[in-house]
């Protein structure tokens, strides 16, 4: 069993699913069980394509990282197929394609393997994003990704004809022996903004407001948690082995990402509609987890991208579900919408709490977790950024809380099937289960990310 | 000189993106600026005094200078890659035009 | 006063990139690049040569060592396509677009003349892409310009769309089958199972004049099914 099946599995089904439109949804329900099956027997290591020596073809890395990565967005997709089949069955060749593009991301050892399956994973985006029914802002993305993977190719094609080679691996023991730094800024500065188009940072966001803010239970779901946890993956890899910011260009990218973090939640402070909130919030949150792989933070880094996908799944599921059926994302008019629905809110408010970091839950014990790695490196600044967003968070979110709860003048009836409420409660139980016996999580450490393990053992 | 213009037609296709608000004009710009990219990606493989790399008589490659075929095979995917999200963003601002029955995106303010 | 803000900010990324460049000391300048240090110079030598087959290196770069990033390309593709029949195709029976210009007799009598002669060049091109420079993606798109000249020519002419779709969908999954053949033949993923020969020869190379032809018909079907969607409308009831 290779892992290579992953991705091709994957691409096959997508290939065939086109000759019968009826059959596609079905397809796309067994290739995620089948990947999902497959994920428990393979082993770690490089795979090799094609069976060329390396560094002469493309290889891929089937490390810990990417085993917990590959868990996590195939589960998800999954997910979300099963609970959108009925309404959008005929996206299902393009999620085929998706779940193909966001495997290949996660487990490619190749910078050039890498752009190809951004392109891949991106055009996918474009067209489920097109589900919203809004052009405009479906161009503005697709202009917007455009030009970030151009900057990632115009950074990688430096690098190459700087050290001469693709693959991540050599490349790092090549730049790891040359020592200069300055040569490096240009070309990571390149890769890391092309990146930031896609991961939601500073200053290319501005396609999120128009996709999420119009958002339905497919595309709310597809871009908040599997593709914003792919995309922070993908980051973390290349920022803790390949970037490795020192000296002006570190400056530089913290205060990128700090201002990302207080701007997204002031955004999200000074909004009333439930799904600008969220938005808000995700943008702010895929800053954060950028700032610890810089920090060198990987681990909870890691749980922080698991807890915020599961948590943002519940919460654009719910939202956008209410606000399918009652046309309105409006706090004001979604007043009262969980006293019809007790065991929906429980979940919303529990992964909401999750999300703020309240003692009891998963994003408490990593908040507090990732504070104390940054206190012992003496980061005063960071720490108290974090703070800050983490009281303007529970601000606004206790506030949409309370409204959703108390009823108000209009009636308010959403309906949710007994599959969205299935996948409600599991994830709130994962959250809560993790929140009060967190010793699991501490078991694993910083050593995930074997990238450095086999460049210093040659 | 051939890198110095790559990068200006790179710089002049982000240009035409910031200042063009009709949808074909920044669809044209994004070409331009991948035009710009690919023609960079092709210059970092010259070499002076290199022939194309294609095997053409029996005597094999001993002793002959080559150009670097990696960036042409990278410079055949961009290609590709570009030609699709081409096609796709000409989709989409047809759409817009049978919606709103403009291609100007300055006029077509959805509410969001 | 936005347009200067972008000119300003314009000028100075170009200054920027190019001064940094200039500066970069690992960066070579033009024409100075040196091809032993590269990955590139493993492929020039005689060794890979033979093992590979491949007269033309680019080609034996594309499809052999980097064959998995030409899946992704043509993946790519295939999903470009397929989001434009999403966009712009409807379930209900589409008819050509009617445009102010009408083509007269000779554009129609010639244009399938020319068609043949377009169609042989781009199947010529694709069957020596281990030869000469070219190969399926260029091929494949001279089959789809022909079949452009005959949509242009005649406002009538509808192709079949049907069996473009289908074509595009097996030559696709072929591919992928080719890979996994590779797996179960050989030992890795897309894999050369098939003989090499020597260089220079119609009949080497293995694999590669295999998959060549798919991605060729795979292109071709694939614009000639954007041109249609392009070129049709929804008829009115």
């Amino acid at each position: 069993m290779s892992a290579i099946l992953l991705i091709a599995v994957p691409l096959l089904a997508a290939f065939l699913s086109i000759i019968s439109k009826k059959i596609a949804p079905y397809l796309l329900l067994l290739v995620g069980l089948f990947n999902l099956v497959l994920l428990f027997f393979i082993p770690e290591g490089f795979v090799i394509i094609g069976g060329f020596s390396q560094p002469l073809g493309i290889n891929l890395l089937f490390d810990f990282f990417a085993k917990i990565a590959l868990f996590l967005v195939n589960a998800l997709v999954l997910a979300i197929s099963f609970l959108n089949i009925k309404t959008y069955g005929k996206y299902s060749s393009i999620l085929l394609v998706a779940l193909a593009g966001l495997n290949g991301l996660l487990l490619t050892n190749d910078l050039f393997n890498l752009f190809v399956f951004l392109e891949i994973a991106g055009i996918a985006a474009y067209l489920i994003s097109t589900s919203n029914k809004k052009p405009t802002h479906t161009f503005h993305y697709l202009v917007l990704g455009a030009v970030g993977s151009s900057l990632y190719l115009f950074g990688l094609i430096i690098l190459y004809a700087m050290f001469g080679s693709l693959n991540m691996v050599n490349l790092i023991e090549k730049i790891q022996l040359s020592g200069n730094y300055k040569n490096l800024i240009l070309p990571f500065l390149l890769m890391f903004i092309g990146l930031g188009v896609e991961a939601k940072l500073l200053p290319f966001n501005s396609w999120v407001k128009g996709i999420l803010g119009k958002s339905n239970t497919l595309t709310g779901p597809i871009f908040a948690s599997v593709y914003a946890a792919t995309i922070g993956f993908v980051l973390g890899r290349l920022i803790n082995n390949l970037f490795m910011f020192e000296g002006s260009l570190l400056t530089v990218i913290i205060v990128i990402l700090s201002v990302g973090i207080l701007i997204g939640e002031a955004m999200a402070f000074a909004s009333t509609k439930t799904r600008e909130i969220l938005l808000y919030s995700s943008i702010a949150q895929a800053s954060i987890i950028a700032l610890l792989f810089t920090n060198g933070i990987v681990i909870w880094a890691v749980y922080l991208i698991i807890a915020n996908a599961l948590s943002k799944l519940v919460l654009f599921l719910v939202i956008n579900k209410a606000a399918e059926d009652t046309g309105s994302d409006e706090i004001e008019s979604l007043q009262g919408l969980f006293s019809k629905n007790m065991l929906v809110g429980i979940t919303f408010t529990l992964a909401s709490l999750s999300v703020m970091g309240l003692p009891l839950l998963a994003g408490f014990v990593i908040k507090l977790n990732f504070l104390t790695e940054l206190a012992t490196s003496n980061q005063i600044v960071l720490i108290a950024i974090i703070l800050i967003s983490t009281l303007v968070e529970g601000i606004y979110f206790v506030r949409m809380l309370i409204k959703l709860w108390y009823k108000g003048e209009n009636e308010v009836s959403v309906k949710y099937t007994l599959s969205f409420k299935i996948v409600f409660v599991v994830i709130a139980l994962a959250l809560l289960v993790f929140g009060t016996y967190s010793t699991p999580l501490d078991k694993l450490d910083n050593s995930v990310d074997t990238i450095q393990e086999v460049v210093n053992n040659g | 000189m051939i890198q110095y213009i790559a990068i200006i037609l790179f710089v002049l296709g982000l240009y035409g993106l910031l200042v063009n608000r009709n949808s074909i004009k920044m669809i044209i710009s994004l070409n331009i600026m991948e035009i710009g990219l690919n023609l960079f990606i092709i210059s970092i493989g010259f070499v002076y005094d290199g022939i194309a790399p294609i095997i053409t008589s029996s005597a094999g490659s001993g002793g002959l200078i080559f150009v670097d075929p990696l960036p042409q095979a990278l410079v055949l995917t961009a290609i590709v890659i570009g030609v699709g999200t081409t096609a796709l963003a000409l989709a989409i601002a047809k759409s817009i035009y049978v919606k709103h029955n403009s291609f100007d995106l300055n006029e077509v303010e959805e509410t969001v | 006063m936005k347009n200067l803000f972008a000119l300003f900010g314009s000028l100075l990324l170009a200054l920027g990139i190019i001064l940094a460049l200039n500066n970069n000391t690992l960066f070579p300048s033009f024409g100075e690049a040196d091809l032993t240090e590269r990955v590139s110079g493993e492929y020039l030598t005689q060794d890979e040569i033979d093992a590979l087959g491949s007269a033309n290196i680019v080609t034996s770069i594309v499809v052999g060592y980097r064959g998995f990033d030409t899946l992704g390309e043509v993946t790519v593709l295939f999903i470009s396509s397929l989001g434009v029949a999403l966009l712009l195709g409807t379930s209900a029976k589409q008819k050509r677009l009617e445009l102010n210009f009408k083509p007269n007799f000779m554009l129609r009598v010639g244009s399938r003349a020319l068609f043949g002669f377009i169609l042989l060049t781009g199947i010529y091109i694709i069957l020596h892409g281990h030869l000469t420079p070219g190969g399926g993606f260029p091929g494949g798109v001279m089959i789809a310009s022909a079949i452009l000249l005959l949509y242009l020519a005649d406002d009538q002419f509808r192709a079949k769309i049907k069996g473009f779709k289908i074509l595009e969908s097996i030559s696709g999954s072929l591919y992928v089958i080719v890979g996994l053949l590779g797996m179960l033949l050989a030992t890795y993923f897309l894999q050369n199972f098939l003989p090499v020969g020597t260089a220079g020869d119609l009949l080497s190379a293995g694999v590669i004049p295999v998959i060549y032809i798919l991605i060729g018909l795979k292109v071709g079907s694939e614009i000639s099914g954007i041109i249609d969607n392009f070129l049709t409308e929804e008829e009115a009831k």
